[in-house]
C-alpha cells in the first residue's frame, strides 16, 4: 500500500509510490495529500519538499489529476531548487504530460521564477526550453520563461528564424514581439522590428493560481520577495506633437564600426543591458554607449555614467542633440509652439535642470540657446527653469558679457515686475557663487592662474576672471540702485539685493580671490535707512564680512610682500560707509563732512524736524522705534512718559544694545564687536 | 522647396579611368587638442567634476545676422559630377532640411546602410511585425551612393545620394521597380576651422534634400537619427531669403546669362492675386550694377565684394517700384512667392498656408487663385521658348551656398561654428 505521508517529515517515502497506483479509493494518499496542501497553503513547502513534490507530479506516477492537484499547492516558503525545476523539464520533454498540465507548470516556473536559487542550468538547457515555442498552446508562456532565460549567448540566428517563422503563422503576437524585441537588444544586427506605440503592457501574469497564497506564505514567513514579476518593458505610449521634444529611446548600437582592434578583443556590454547600480559598476570599463546620446538624460542610472563619460565625441553627440532640440523648440518655433505644450516643455527643462544640477555643470548648448533665447523672451515663459539655467552658465568673458547678457538683462529687468526683479538678482547671485566655486577650485590647481576648459579656446587668466566677476558685480550694482527707486525701495527686492551683497562681501575669505567690491551709494543708503530692523542688520552683518575680508587682503599683501591688489578706492569706500553707519547709528551725526550725501543746514532745518540728526540713531531709527519703546517699557515699566532719549545715558545704552542682540540682530552685534 | 535648374552634360574624369573609388571619406584629422596642459585638466577633472566636458563647443562665437555675405562664384559642376547624377539632382524639386554632424558615418559602408534602411523602412511599415535580416522580401529597395565631385573645399565630405525604389503590389514580374523618393546630404563649402575641430567620429553633411512622400522622408530621417545620433530640422525658405537669392543670381548674370528673372508674388485681395513679374536680365543686371555701384569704388577690383542686405533690399524695392510705376499696384502688399532664374529656382515652403492666413475669413478656400500675368513693357519679358532652355552653366554649389547661410542654418550653425565662408557680421 502506498505511504505517502507529510513530506516536512517523510518527505523520501513518496519515491516508494510505484507507478499505476490507483487514485480512486486511495483513501491514504487523499488524506496525505489534503495535510499537504495544508501546510503548503499555511506555512509554504521547504526546498526539499518542494523537489519531491514536483518530481511525484511530473513523473505522473499516479496519473493526471493528482499532478494538476499538486502543482496547484507547490507554494515555496524559502527557495526553489534548481534541479527540480530542471528535471521536470526533463519530465517534460518525455511528452506524456497532457496539455494543459504542461501549461500550469509553465506558469508555475514563471510565478515562482524569483524564487530559484539558481538560473545557470535552466540557461544551459534554453534549447530544450526553447524547442516548446512551436507547441501553440504553451509558446505565450515558453516566450515569457524565454525572455527571463535569454543572455546575449543564446540569442542565435535559427532562433530568430524560428521566431519569425511562428510570427508569420500566428500573426504579431505581444509574446513573439517582446521576445525579439529582447534578442534585438542583445544583437540589433540579427532583429529589425519596430513596436507599435499602442502596445504597452508586457507579458500577462500568470500567476494567479500561487499569486494571493504565496503572498500570504511569504508574509507569514516574514521573507521579502519581489511581489510582482512583470517586466521592466515599458514602450513610451504618449504620442507627442513635436516629436523633437522627446528625449530619446535608449537603444543599442546596430552599426558597430566595421572591424575593431583584434589585439584585445575586449567584451563590450551595451548600456541598455545595465539593470543596476551595481551592474553598471561591474561593467564600468566596457560599456557600449547607446545609440542616441540624449536617452542618457531619461534615467538617473544614466546620468551616473554619464558623470564619468570622457569620450568627446560622446558629449558632442549629447551638445548637438541638445542644442537641436533647444532651438528647435523655443527659437525656431514661431507659431507659439512652446506655448501649446507648455507642460512639456517645462517637463523637458526640470529634467535638464535636474541634470545640470546632479553633473554640477552646464551644457555649452543650454549656453548658447541661452545667449539667442534672452533677446526674445518675455520674462515670463517658464520663468523658474530659464532663470535657473541662465544661474549655470560658466563665466563669461568680460569683453562679452555686456552683449551678451546684460543687454537682454537690462532690458528685461526694467520692464518687468517687482517679482521677475527679485528673481533675476537672485539668478545672478546663484551665477556669482558658482563662477567662484569654479575659482577655488581652479585657482588651487595653478598659482592662480584659471583656465576654464568650458570654453576651450579661451583660456583665461586670473585677470580675466576677475574682470568678469567685477563686470557682473558692477552690473548688479547699477540693476540694483535704480530698481530700488523704480520699486520704491521695495524690501523683498532689498532682501535679494543685500542677498546678493552677502556673496560679494566674501570673495577673499570664502573664495580666495583677490577682489572686493564694495555695494554703490545706491544700495548702501536704502540699506542703511530702511523702514525693516531686518535690512539695517544685515547691512551690519555685510560691513563686518567686507571689514574680516578687507583685514585679511591686507594681512595678506603683508606676508607675502605682494603688490596691493586691492584698490585703495576700495578701502577709502568701506571706511567711508563704516564711518557713516556708525556716526548715523551710534554717534547721532548725520552731516560729516565727507559724507556721501551733501543737504544743506538750513534745508534740513527747514524741515521742522526737531533734532533731526538724531533721527538715524539706534533709537530713532525708523526700523529700530518700536525696539526702543519695547525696550523703555520693559526698561521702566512704571514710567508714563516714553521718553526715548533717557535711553542714550551710557548704562541704559549698553542695555538696550544687549537688548538689541538678544533679539537676535546679530549682524549689529558682529558690527560693533568688529569696530 | 528648391529646384536646380540648369547643368551640362560632359564626362567625367573618375569613369573614364575606370575606378569609381574616388570615395572620399574626409582625410582622417587628429582631435584637436584643446588644452596645452594635458594634465592640469585631467586633474582638476577629478577635483570638481568639472565644467569643461560638457562644453566642448566653442560657445561664444559672435552671433552673426545675415547682413552681408561673399557674392559666391559661378563654378562649373557639371564636369565633376556624372550626367546621371545631375538627372537626378536637376530635375526634382527639394524640400530642405539641415543635419547636424553624422556620428559614425563611413563612406565605405554605404552598401550595408543600403539593407538597413530598407530593413528599417520595411518594419515600420508593419508595426509590430519582426522582419527577416537576410533575403528581404519587402517591396522597398533603398540605394545610397556617393555623387563625386559634389565638393569644393578639401574638407567637404562627399555628397551622399539615397534612392528608394518600390514596385507595386500588384504589378507584373517583370516590371523593375520605381523610384519612389529621393534624397541627398551634401556639405560644400564647409567652414574648414570648423570641419577641422569636429572630432574624426563625426562626418558633417549639414545639408539634406528631399523628395518623395513626407512618410519616406520621416522614416529616413528617423533612421539616420537613431544610427548616427544626429538630428534634422526643416529649412524653410522665407521671404528674405527669397531676395537674397534674386539679388545673388543676377549678380552672376555677367558670366553666365539667368535668361530670366522671375519673381511670383501673392497679392492678398479677394480673389486671391497671383503676379508673375519676369525681368530680362539685362535690365535686371542694370538695375543691380547700379545699386552695386554707387558705395566705395575700392573694392570693385576684388572679385568677391561682400554683398549687403541694404543692397538686396534696393534692388528688390528698385524692382517694386518699377512695376507700381506701371500698374499701380504695390507689390510689397503681399509676400514674394519664387524666384527663379536659369541657374534655378526656389519657392517659398508652404504657399497655401501663407495666402489663406491672410483672409482667416476667406469663404471660397477651393476657389483658384486668379493668375494675373502681367507684362512689362520696359523690361521686356522672356518668352517661353527661353523658358525651355536648360542650355546654361549649371551651378549646383552656387545654390547650395545661398541655401546653407540660410537664416535657420546660419542659426543653428553659429552655435556650431559654422561661418560657410561667409563675411558674416
Amino acid at each position: 500500500m502506498v505511504r505517502l505521508k507529510l513530506i516536512p517529515f517523510c518527505g523520501p517515502h513518496v519515491h516508494l509510490v510505484e507507478a499505476g497506483t490507483p487514485v480512486i479509493g486511495n483513501d491514504q494518499f487523499e488524506n496525505n495529500l489534503v495535510l499537504v496542501e495544508t501546510v503548503a497553503y499555511s506555512k509554504g513547502l521547504p526546498p526539499e519538499g518542494i523537489s519531491i513534490m514536483l518530481e511525484f507530479a511530473m513523473s505522473l506516477r499516479m496519473g493526471n489529476s493528482p499532478c494538476v492537484r499538486v502543482l496547484k499547492c507547490l507554494i515555496p516558503a524559502t527557495v526553489v531548487p534548481q534541479e527540480a525545476v530542471v528535471r521536470a523539464v526533463v519530465w517534460l520533454c518525455v511528452g506524456k504530460i497532457p496539455i494543459s498540465s504542461q501549461v500550469l507548470f509553465i506558469k508555475w516556473v514563471l510565478t515562482v521564477f524569483d524564487l530559484i536559487d539558481a538560473k545557470d542550468q535552466l540557461r544551459a538547457i534554453y534549447g530544450f526550453i526553447f524547442n516548446f515555442v512551436t507547441e501553440e498552446n504553451l509558446c505565450p508562456f515558453i516566450c515569457h520563461l524565454l525572455y527571463l532565460l535569454t543572455r546575449k549567448e543564446s540569442v542565435q540566428i535559427f532562433r530568430v528564424r524560428k521566431l519569425l517563422e511562428l510570427q508569420s503563422k500566428l500573426g504579431r503576437q505581444p509574446f513573439l514581439l517582446y521576445l525579439l524585441s529582447l534578442y534585438r537588444v542583445f544583437c540589433p544586427e540579427l532583429v529589425t522590428l519596430s513596436i507599435p506605440s499602442r502596445m504597452r503592457s508586457g507579458f500577462r501574469n500568470h500567476n494567479s493560481p500561487w499569486k494571493s497564497a504565496l503572498i500570504a506564505v511569504q508574509k507569514k514567513n516574514g521573507s521579502q520577495v519581489s511581489p510582482t514579476i512583470s517586466l521592466p518593458f515599458m514602450t513610451n505610449s504618449r504620442k507627442r506633437k513635436h516629436r523633437h521634444l522627446e528625449i530619446p529611446k535608449l537603444c543599442s548600437v546596430v552599426n558597430k564600426p566595421a572591424q575593431t582592434e583584434p589585439s584585445f578583443s575586449r567584451k563590450v556590454v551595451p548600456f541598455m543591458q545595465l539593470n543596476s547600480f551595481t551592474e553598471l559598476l561591474e561593467n564600468l570599463h566596457r560599456i557600449e554607449l547607446p545609440a542616441q546620446m540624449g536617452s542618457l538624460l531619461a534615467s538617473s542610472m544614466a546620468l551616473h555614467y554619464l558623470d564619468c563619460v570622457q569620450d568627446e565625441s560622446a558629449l558632442l553627440r549629447l551638445n548637438f542633440w541638445l542644442g537641436y532640440t533647444l532651438h528647435e523648440e523655443f527659437l525656431f518655433n514661431s507659431d507659439g509652439g512652446a506655448s501649446q505644450d507648455l507642460d512639456e516643455a517645462q517637463q523637458f527643462l526640470n529634467k535638464l535642470l535636474f541634470t545640470q544640477d546632479f553633473l554640477q555643470e552646464g551644457f555649452s548648448a543650454t549656453e548658447a540657446f541661452l545667449y539667442k533665447f534672452l533677446r526674445v523672451w518675455d520674462g515670463s515663459l517658464l520663468r523658474p527653469q530659464i532663470l535657473s539655467l541662465l544661474s549655470n552658465i560658466p563665466v563669461v568673458p568680460s569683453l562679452k558679457i555686456g552683449r551678451l547678457l546684460f543687454e537682454p538683462l537690462m532690458q528685461l529687468f526694467f520692464t518687468s515686475s517687482v517679482f521677475f526683479k527679485c528673481g533675476l538678482i537672485e539668478c545672478l547671485n546663484n551665477m556669482l557663487s558658482k563662477w567662484l566655486s569654479w575659482h577655488t577650485v581652479y585657482a588651487l590647481e595653478d598659482d592662480l592662474d584659471i583656465s576654464l576648459n568650458s570654453h576651450t579656446s579661451i583660456n583665461m587668466t586670473l585677470s580675466e576672471f576677475k574682470d568678469s566677476v567685477m563686470e557682473l558685480v558692477h552690473f548688479v550694482g547699477r540693476l540694483a540702485s535704480v530698481g530700488l527707486q523704480l520699486e520704491s525701495y521695495h524690501s523683498l527686492l532689498l532682501s535679494f539685493i543685500l542677498d546678493f551683497y552677502e556673496t560679494v562681501c566674501d570673495t577673499f575669505v570664502k573664495y580666495e580671490l583677490p577682489l572686493i567690491v564694495m555695494p554703490p551709494a545706491g544700495v548702501f543708503y536704502p540699506a542703511l535707512f530702511a523702514t525693516e530692523p531686518v535690512s539695517v542688520d544685515r547691512l551690519a552683518y555685510i560691513m563686518y564680512r567686507y571689514k574680516v575680508n578687507l583685514t585679511s587682503a591686507k594681512l595678506d599683501i603683508k606676508q607675502k610682500m605682494k603688490a596691493s591688489h586691492i584698490s585703495r578706492q576700495t578701502f577709502y569706500e568701506f571706511n567711508h560707509y563704516k564711518a557713516i553707519m556708525v556716526n548715523c547709528l551710534w554717534n547721532s551725526k548725520m552731516s560729516e563732512p565727507d559724507m556721501g550725501l551733501q543737504l544743506k543746514e538750513e534745508l534740513l532745518c527747514k524741515s521742522n524736524i526737531p533734532e533731526y540728526w538724531k533721527s538715524f540713531d539706534l533709537i530713532n531709527h525708523p526700523a529700530f522705534m518700536s525696539c526702543a519703546i519695547d525696550f523703555h517699557r520693559k526698561c521702566w515699566p512704571r514710567k508714563r512718559n516714553v521718553d526715548l532719549n533717557s535711553i542714550k545715558l551710557s548704562r541704559p545704552w549698553t542695555w538696550y544694545l544687549q537688548y538689541l542682540y538678544s533679539q537676535g540682530y546679530n549682524g549689529l552685534k558682529q558690527f560693533v564687536s568688529s569696530m | 522647396m528648391f529646384k536646380f535648374v540648369s547643368g551640362f552634360y560632359c564626362s567625367i574624369v573618375n569613369m573614364e579611368r575606370g575606378h569609381s573609388s574616388g570615395v572620399k571619406t574626409p582625410p582622417t584629422r587628429g582631435v584637436v587638442q584643446k588644452s596645452k596642459n594635458k594634465t592640469y585638466q585631467q586633474s582638476y577633472r577629478s577635483c570638481l567634476r568639472a565644467s569643461s566636458r560638457f562644453a566642448l563647443t566653442p560657445a561664444l562665437t559672435a552671433r552673426r545676422l545675415n547682413t552681408s555675405r561673399r557674392a559666391p562664384r559661378l563654378h562649373n559642376i557639371t564636369e565633376k559630377v556624372r550626367p546621371e547624377h545631375l538627372d537626378i539632382l536637376m530635375k526634382t524639386e527639394w524640400k530642405l532640411a539641415y543635419v547636424t554632424p553624422l556620428y559614425q558615418f563611413r563612406h565605405t559602408q554605404l552598401q550595408s546602410y543600403s539593407r538597413q534602411l530598407s530593413e528599417f523602412i520595411a518594419a515600420e511599415k508593419q508595426q509590430g511585425l519582426a522582419v527577416e535580416v537576410e533575403g528581404l522580401q519587402s517591396s522597398f529597395r533603398v540605394s545610397f551612393s556617393v555623387v563625386p565631385g559634389m565638393t569644393e573645399a578639401d574638407d567637404d565630405a562627399e555628397t551622399v545620394l539615397i534612392q528608394i525604389h518600390s514596385k507595386p503590389m500588384f504589378a507584373r514580374q517583370d516590371k523593375p521597380q520605381k523610384p519612389v523618393w529621393s534624397g541627398w546630404l551634401t556639405c560644400i563649402n564647409g567652414n574648414p576651422d570648423y570641419l577641422q575641430s569636429l572630432p574624426q567620429d563625426f562626418i558633417c553633411l549639414p545639408l539634406f534634400g528631399s523628395s518623395g512622400s513626407e512618410v519616406l522622408t520621416r522614416l529616413v530621417q528617423s533612421w539616420f537619427q537613431q544610427t548616427f545620433d544626429c538630428c534634422f530640422g526643416c529649412l524653410e525658405i522665407s521671404e528674405t531669403c527669397l531676395h537674397w537669392l534674386a539679388a545673388l543670381w543676377t549678380n552672376c548674370h555677367s558670366e553666365s546669362s539667368i535668361q530670366r528673372l522671375k519673381l511670383i508674388w501673392t497679392i492678398p485681395v479677394k480673389p486671391v492675386l497671383q503676379v508673375t513679374y519676369t525681368v530680362n536680365p539685362q535690365d535686371a543686371w542694370d538695375l543691380w550694377s547700379d545699386i552695386r555701384k554707387e558705395p566705395g569704388e575700392e573694392n570693385e577690383g576684388e572679385d568677391g565684394r561682400s554683398v549687403d542686405i541694404e543692397e538686396v533690399t534696393r534692388f528688390i524695392q528698385g524692382l517694386k517700384n518699377h512695376f507700381y510705376k506701371h500698374f499701380k499696384l504695390d507689390l510689397s502688399a503681399g509676400p514674394l512667392q519664387q524666384v527663379s532664374t536659369a541657374l534655378g529656382s526656389a519657392k517659398y515652403s508652404d504657399l497655401q498656408q501663407q495666402i489663406y492666413d491672410h483672409h482667416p475669413h476667406t469663404t471660397d478656400r477651393g476657389c483658384p487663385p486668379q493668375n494675373a500675368h502681367l507684362e512689362n513693357k520696359d523690361f521686356k519679358p522672356t518668352g517661353n521658348a527661353t523658358f525651355q532652355q536648360h542650355l546654361n552653366t549649371g551651378n549646383l554649389e552656387f545654390f547650395i551656398c545661398i541655401i546653407t547661410t540660410h537664416e535657420h542654418i546660419n542659426t543653428i550653425f553659429t552655435y556650431y561654428g559654422w561661418t560657410n565662408g561667409y563675411n558674416l557680421n
